[in-house]
């Protein structure tokens, strides 16, 4: 079957192979959510070097780095079936680019699915509201809250691909991306 | 009472409550427990509750998610004042502590 993309369909074309590539192996999901968190810092600590210049935008490019990264990785480790998550970061054009792959079951692929749905006729900041609210009185996991403050509170430009594979899993793509301060001394 | 771990603080000064460090919990059942106190204090009857977000450095969608329903529960409370204290210092602060204002738009949101 064809890969189904949803959001900004060129950002999931963009290569990644210049930029830095990491595994996260399978395992307890305890230990992959402290791992979540180690390997957002790291590609923060690297990927936001290039604006140590000024400690404005350094601190402001570390964060959204660690931000967008420790979502999209925490997603990751929460919702995937048994195997390998796969990394890739970077930054290209003024924008800091993170891309994570990882199996999900159909139940988890349906939910998020329709949640893209609704992002393509709704405001993420309208949605980012009605979700806190509907949350506030039942606390339902696997709500999309990361993603709706990616892209209410970060301006970030997303895409996500669905692909099913032998194991009748599916193989979901998240490519983001946000911009980076302007000045740097790359 | 404090509840802690190596990465955060949460505590209470009789109306103030004060976090410190980096959430990054899995999800609501991992909040409940600072959910639970912090809800405690809004109930104590006091006129004005402060959340003291100053050493807030990071914290994840499920802890803004923290957040957003303490400030519903104080909401739901006609007679008290929330007060949330934040700093431009933690890039995230700016970014989502003002859709605690929309949620409820008498929360004394002070951004220094």
């Amino acid at each position: 079957m064809a890969p189904q993309i949803f959001g900004i369909e060129s950002l999931a074309d963009i290569s990644l192979d210049s930029g830095a590539r990491l595994t996260l192996s399978d395992g307890p999901l305890q230990l992959g959510w402290k791992h979540s968190g180690m390997t957002s810092d790291f590609i923060a600590e690297i990927m936001a070097l290039p604006y140590s210049r000024s400690r404005k935008d350094y601190l402001q490019a570390h964060h959204d780095i660690g931000y967008l990264s420790n979502e999209l990785i925490e997603n990751a480790v929460k919702f995937r079936q048994p195997g390998e998550i796969l990394i890739e970061a970077g930054i290209i054009d003024g924008s800091f680019l993170l891309r994570v792959k990882n199996a999900i079951d159909s139940a988890t692929s349906f939910r998020l699915q329709q949640l893209l749905h609704r992002l393509q006729s709704n405001e993420p900041g309208i949605l980012l509201l009605e979700q806190i609210e509907t949350n506030a009185i039942s606390s339902t996991s696997g709500s999309g809250l990361g993603l709706l403050t990616l892209l209410s509170d970060y301006d970030a430009r997303m895409a996500w691909t669905f692909e099913e594979n032998e194991d009748q899993h599916i193989i979901l793509t998240t490519t983001a991306a946000v911009a980076m301060p302007p000045s740097s001394n790359r | 009472m404090e509840i802690s771990d190596e990465n955060f603080r949460v505590w209470a000064e009789k109306n103030e409550v004060f976090f410190d460090g980096v959430f990054r919990l899995a999800g609501p059942d991992a909040y409940a427990p600072i959910y639970s106190l912090i809800s405690g204090l809004l109930h104590e009857g006091h006129k004005q509750v402060t959340f003291n977000l100053t050493g807030l450095e990071f914290l994840n969608s499920s802890g803004i998610n923290l957040l957003a329903k303490l400030t519903i529960e104080a909401r739901k409370m006609g007679d008290l004042l929330l007060v949330v204290k934040g700093t431009n210092q933690h890039p995230w602060q700016a970014k989502s502590l003002p859709n605690l204002k929309k949620l409820h738009p008498l929360l004394d949101l002070r951004l220094a």
